[in-house]
């Protein structure tokens, strides 16, 4: 009898937890969404009426700042992921399968530049880009944005060509193949799942990069995290429109999350 | 024969080591290595928009920043204390959450959907929605918590609720980090020593105790370690939360950097912040790693 009670006390116990986290996690993506359907009227108590309304996303949308900001991020977010896997795959490879001082110094290169802090770098890389003529254009955000995943990627890329057996490759190589070519068709195929679930990672955190967007954007290349942040600071009192934009801004996560879970997953697992 | 063919040059392993490793080193040197240069060159210089020669003053904005009352008591406490809190904090709760989330339930599948959210929103949006909720009038967390009994916080009026909001959302975001990691990590572990300590009547807690934090050991503290290297470069959360205010008492070693290029427009200054931050980092990390690589010999 104390046994039955003790067990069903652990599940009430179990159960409870679980709810309190799902309301932990739920409850202000779920308050910003209710905000953003609210009228500006009833924005400030949002779970008083009953009015609901589209209205917010098209006035958001109407604004020709924000529909360009998401584009040019999407434009953005899309090279970047391209051209930062293709520049180190190469280099995790190298870290992976070679040995000596090159291999050697190259890592404690990667990891002594992953600990330098992004401003560190971009607060001069601000002074070259207006120097240069490339501040506020794609070319300017693009290459910082590569540059950021340069250190992280390779040492990820090492990881995954770690978990792949060797001795294919040592075969192709004992068959004529060039390094080049054990690399390519050997290698590279092997590791392209996990490839996949960090080219995922890699376009969200591109859209999410917020000091980068600041600082080397303005009014000709708006992106979407520096124009909400604008909303923020500046317009600060309109809740219902700034909900929808944010509500906007985050349906590329929302829509990885839910279809690409076993991606996302697998490229935080490195 | 892959002999080299002088004393200096490279063979053809070699050759191709240094091709793999090109696109990527191009890269870091033109875009991080060269900023990093100019950024300790502009450094030692007074260079603002009032001063257009950026005259070479030697290490007078770096004496300017360590005698800054600003940098030594706001900035660099917070940045720790925010350092060590959230890691502390999200590792602690990220592994209560995955031994949760290790074992069958109904509806186990919704939350580690659920779980992924913090981690794949922005910073930005998150900011955002937390300074809504968090509202002095009308945000809903804080009339809830009002309609609790509890007394009424002004949440970003004050120094200590501010940057307690900041940490707090830090830890929003990151706590799914280390869950998803742990429990992918449980889910890997040999079930042999569960069985046996079941079999020796171990208690839960117990067993989590003497068996599973041993074994998950490396894995928590490589995550520590990535977690405090990006702590500290804190910007996205401080500044839509607070902006460093009230009074500048929420400045972290980013935003600090940043006011003093973009607000003051004493970039020579806000070089000389940036480079110190560079260097500390320098200092923890590599010493952090040192710690990982004795640890996980210890534990091998």
């Amino acid at each position: 009898m104390i046994a039955l009670a003790l067990h069903a006390l652990r599940r009430a116990i179990f159960a409870i937890s679980i709810a309190v986290i799902f309301v932990v996690f739920v409850g202000p993506i779920a308050i910003l969404g209710v905000t953003s359907i609210r009228p500006a009227s009833g924005v400030f108590y949002i779970w008083r009426g009953t009015n609901f309304t589209f209205n917010n996303f098209v006035e958001v949308l109407h604004q020709s700042q924000v529909v360009e900001a998401m584009w040019n991020s999407f434009v953005l977010s899309t090279l970047a992921t391209i051209l930062s896997l293709g520049i180190t795959v190469g280099s995790g490879y190298m870290l992976s399968r070679f040995g000596g001082w090159i291999q050697r110094s190259w890592f404690a290169t990667i990891y002594i530049f992953r600990t330098v802090p992004y401003i560190s770098w971009v607060l001069p890389l601000y002074l070259v880009n207006t120097r240069l003529g490339i501040y506020d254009t794609y070319i300017g955000l693009l290459l910082p944005h590569i540059a950021v995943h340069v250190c992280f990627f390779s040492w990820l890329m090492k990881g995954f060509f770690d978990g792949i057996n060797p001795s294919m490759e040592y075969a192709a190589l004992i068959d004529g193949c060039t390094r080049w070519g054990a690399f390519y068709r050997v290698a590279l195929p092997a590791a392209m799942p996990g490839i996949a679930a960090l080219a995922i990672l890699c376009w969200l955190s591109t859209w999410n990069e917020f000091l980068f967007a600041l600082i080397l954007s303005g009014k000709r290349t708006p992106l979407i995290t520096s124009t909400m942040a604008q909303f923020v600071t500046e317009t600060g009192t309109e809740w219902n429109l700034m909900s929808a934009t944010a509500v906007l801004a985050m349906m590329p996560a929302l829509l990885v999350t839910i279809f690409g879970q076993k991606y996302v997953i697998r490229g935080l697992r490195m | 024969m892959t002999a080299r063919s002088t004393k200096f040059g490279v063979d053809e392993k070699e050759r191709f080591m240094l091709f793999l490793i090109a696109p990527a080193g191009i890269v870091l040197v033109c875009f991080e290595i060269i900023p990093i240069l100019i950024g300790m060159n502009a450094s030692f210089r007074e260079w603002s928009l009032v001063n257009p020669q950026r005259t070479w003053v030697g290490p007078k904005q770096y004496i300017a920043v360590f005698t800054d009352p600003v940098f030594l008591k706001m900035v660099l406490p917070n940045t720790f204390v925010l350092m060590i809190l959230s890691v502390g904090v999200s590792v602690a709760l990220g592994l209560a959450l995955a031994s949760l989330l290790n074992r069958p339930f109904f509806g186990r599948a919704i939350m580690r959907t659920i779980i992924l959210l913090p981690l794949t929103i922005a910073p930005v949006i998150t900011a955002t929605m937390m300074r809504w909720s968090f509202n002095d009038q009308f945000g809903v967390i804080t009339i809830f918590l009002s309609c609790l009994g509890l007394p009424d916080v002004a949440w970003l009026s004050d120094r200590w609720p501010s940057f307690a909001l900041v940490i707090m959302t830090d830890i929003w975001i990151w706590t799914p980090w280390f869950t998803i990691i742990l429990l992918a990590a449980m889910q890997g572990l040999p079930p042999e020593p569960f069985e046996a300590a079941r079999i020796d009547a171990a208690t839960p807690w117990c067993i989590f105790r003497r068996v599973t934090l041993p074994m998950l050991r490396p894995v928590i503290i490589v995550c520590v370690l990535i977690r405090a290297i990006d702590a500290f470069r804190t910007f996205d959360q401080v500044w839509i939360l607070t902006g460093g205010g009230p009074a500048r008492s929420t400045e972290v070693f980013s935003v600090y950097a940043y006011v003093l290029a973009f607000v003051d427009l004493d970039i020579g200054r806000a070089a000389a912040a940036a480079g110190i931050g560079a260097l500390i980092m320098l200092f923890v990390g590599v010493g952090l790693y040192r710690l990982v690589n004795r640890s996980m010999e210890v534990s091998r």
